[in-house]
């Protein structure tokens, strides 16, 4: 277990280990969703509650049943289903607060069960081995990172749509990849802070 | 043409759902400005201009519009039928304006072919040169368009 | 091995039953909107199960709303006034809803879910429709794309309805459409024959419902049809009446003439029908009997381009043109349209001009 305090993993989730522009995970809907800023926020806010909830369940379940079972092979498949649990319960809750931002979300809501920076997270926090409190810290940093990382990049996409001429063969994906990259080095700028293997 | 941040919030409007259930894009991916760019080259190469091939569909559709909902013949080969659905519609291009449903079949009998247009295409192609995305229920090909109405310049 | 294997299977098996749990648990909690009050004209009060559209809590409790396009939100029919409850506009909504109708209330019932109490306003001759299923009797052209439908009632097994009403028709999943659709089609038989309804259906091209019924109906086919809809039907005075009706609009009007008929209406009536050529004139001896039967009626039809294989004597042109030619003075008497909404905006415009007041003219426009 990493000398680490929970506060220090989550800072550094957010920042100097961002999922997202480090790991390059949960690209998809970063890509697609991050058109406006307000249904970006929408979809950080769900990541946010998934990440953290699935984090420290799935701690739970690895460390209080997998183990001991001796099942850790069968962690990625455990991990998948208690996401998708998770994702059915924020979908619900979204239907019932905001109609609105639910139809704004559409098909991303479910896809959020197969957005592989949640998994991910699950993932690198057994591999790190972190303690309850670390995990649930990284969870919540993780997707307070995401969240972070698409209201950023939804911000630069409005002001590039509506002031800058962009290359035609950079247009759509490509120059997103583009201002994620530059994201993901302005973000190493925090690199000295605190670090996580 | 580049796309402007106009265009970018006029192709907004164009998608499924915003002014009409199936959008004017269909299945095109491409920016609306490549779009309009591909069909003005189309047009050209032909000899024509929008506001030739505007002019072609409104006459066909006045001639056939005195059929009040029934087919009309109207020389030398054409049978036209105009008929009109409930409601209107606003132009995707930001301006003041609706439009009825009124569409328009015209049937060349002696090539076989026939077109469909709604008076909303006619709008779009003469003030805006915007022939609708590749896919979309109302898209007009120039070149279709030119041979079955029999435009010349 | 096996131990380790069952130990596997059951430990997988209790995660997920533990999250399915935890599922209906929310379901219950989050996702029951509990049972919602839908209070109806200040007068009806509903208890509805929340959570759904309002078009099918309505339609579960037997209240109809027009709807062509089965609740995707695509033909804007289906709109009520929601006084209280129905929550923040819809994108999906928006295009439907002129500035006026925003301000007043107005949704589109397929849209809107009933999450918590509300209060609506639904004209009262929707609380009469039904959901009927039925069997095709038998299909009859008319014209070349003309059908005639004729649809025995099994489930109720009697439907009242007033001469000019229509019914909408359930074209079930096929070819061209994933999932049920409706479409308004107007009835033309005598609403005395309660158990058994006839249609006349025009094909269109693409039509999902026409391409249904022209090229998949059969005799002996079971349908399901709502219904009656529609404010259209002869007005009880003792005005003389004319009316003027194209293709497929045949339907209601002979509807109202075979009820005229049957009770032995003294009323002057003219009918004018407009077609453009005699493969295009259908019921001609149908008209031409009640003409025997209604002393007082008269039945023109008028073709628009006779060809020179049909010998046409009888009246030539555009409907209007006949209309004004036999009409010159129509001021006190009442008009019945039905058909294509550019012949009744031309008829009315006539009919205007030959002294009609606008109170007096009746329209069906489909579409």
């Amino acid at each position: 277990m990493p000398e680490i305090s929970a506060f220090a993993v989550l800072f550094a989730a957010v920042f100097t280990n961002n999922i997202l522009l480090t790991n390059y995970l949960g690209m998809c809907s970063f890509l697609v969703v991050s058109r406006e800023v307000k249904t970006s926020a929408g979809l950080g806010g769900a990541v946010i509650f998934v990440m953290t909830a699935t984090s420290a369940i799935n701690w739970i379940v690895y460390y209080k049943l997998l183990i001991p079972l001796q099942l850790e092979y069968l962690r990625f498949i455990v991990f998948i289903v208690v996401i998708a649990a998770f994702v059915q319960l924020v979908e619900m809750i979204i239907e019932r607060v905001s109609e609105t931002l639910y139809a704004a979300l559409g098909i991303f809501l479910p896809l959020i069960t197969v957005n592989c920076a949640i998994l991910g997270i699950s993932l690198f926090m057994v591999i790190r081995e972190y303690s309850f409190l670390q995990s649930l810290g990284f969870g919540l940093g993780g997707g307070i990172g995401w969240a972070l990382a698409i209201l950023a990049m939804a911000g630069i996409r409005q002001r590039l749509a509506s002031r800058s001429r962009i290359p035609r063969g950079l247009e759509g994906a490509g120059i997103t990849l583009i201002i994620a990259g530059t994201m993901a080095l302005a973000f190493m700028g925090f690199n000295g802070m605190v670090n996580l293997q | 043409m580049k796309q402007t941040p106009e265009m970018e919030r006029i192709q907004r409007q164009m998608r499924p759902g915003v002014i009409s259930y199936d959008g004017f894009l269909g299945s095109d991916k491409r920016l609306l400005c490549e779009i309009m760019d591909a069909d003005e080259a189309a047009v050209r190469r032909m000899g024509l201009s929008h506001s030739a091939i505007a002019a072609r569909m409104r006459e066909l559709r006045e001639a056939g519009a005195r059929g009040l909902g029934q087919t009309t013949s109207v020389p030398p080969h054409f049978e036209v039928t105009v008929d009109a659905v409930r409601g209107k519609l606003p132009c995707p291009f930001l301006h003041e304006g609706l439009y009825e449903k009124i569409y328009t079949i015209v049937k060349n009998n002696t090539s076989g072919e026939s077109v469909t247009y709604t008076d909303m295409n006619i709008h779009m192609i003469e003030a805006h040169g915007f022939y609708e995305g590749e896919g979309a229920p109302f898209r007009q090909d120039p070149a279709t368009l030119a041979r079955v109405l029999e435009i010349e310049d | 091995m096996l131990v380790s294997f069952i130990i596997a299977v059951a430990a997988v098996g209790a995660i997920n039953t533990l999250l399915a749990i935890l599922i209906m648990l929310a379901d219950a909690t989050i996702g029951n909107y509990g049972d919602c009050k839908l209070t109806i004209n200040d007068a009806k009060e509903l208890t509805v199960k929340g959570g759904k559209p309002l078009l099918s809590a309505l339609k579960d409790e037997q209240i109809f709303i027009p709807s062509a396009c089965g609740g995707r939100g695509s033909c804007g029919l289906c709109k009520l006034v929601i006084e209280d409850g129905g929550g923040d506009l819809l994108p999906t909504e928006l295009p439907w809803l002129d500035a006026d109708e925003q301000k007043s209330g107005v949704r589109l019932s397929c849209q809107v879910k009933v999450k918590r109490d509300m209060r609506l306003r639904i004209p009262e001759e929707l609380f009469s429709v039904k959901q009927f299923s039925a069997t095709v009797s038998a299909i009859n052209d008319l014209t070349h794309d003309i059908k005639e439908v004729k649809i025995k009632l099994s489930e109720p097994a009697a439907i009242e309805f007033t001469a000019g009403q229509f019914i909408q028709l359930e074209v079930p999943p096929y070819e061209l459409t994933d999932e049920p659709v409706y479409r308004a089609y107007s009835i033309a038989s005598d609403p005395v024959k309660q158990d058994e309804i006839e249609l006349e259906i025009r094909y269109v091209p693409n039509g999902i419902c026409t391409t249904y019924v022209h090229k998949h109906l059969k005799e002996g086919d079971e349908v399901t049809f709502n219904g009656p809809y529609g404010d259209f039907h002869l007005q009880p005075t003792e005005a003389e009446i004319i009316c003027i009706a194209g293709g497929s609009g045949m339907a209601p009007i002979k509807s109202i003439l075979e009820e005229m008929a049957r009770t032995g209406s003294k009323r002057k009536a003219v009918y004018f029908f407009g077609a453009r050529s005699k493969r295009d004139l259908f019921l001609v001896e149908r008209m031409q009997a009640l003409e025997k039967e209604l002393p007082q009626f008269k039945f023109i039809p008028a073709l628009s381009e006779p060809q020179p294989e049909d010998n046409w004597d009888g009246e030539t042109g555009l409907i209007t043109e006949v209309v004004a030619k036999h009409v010159p003075d129509a001021s006190g008497k009442e008009a019945y349209l039905c058909g294509s909404p550019l012949m009744i905006d031309a008829c009315v415009k006539v009919l205007q001009e030959k002294g009609m007041s606008e109170d007096n003219i009746y329209y069906d426009k489909f579409a």
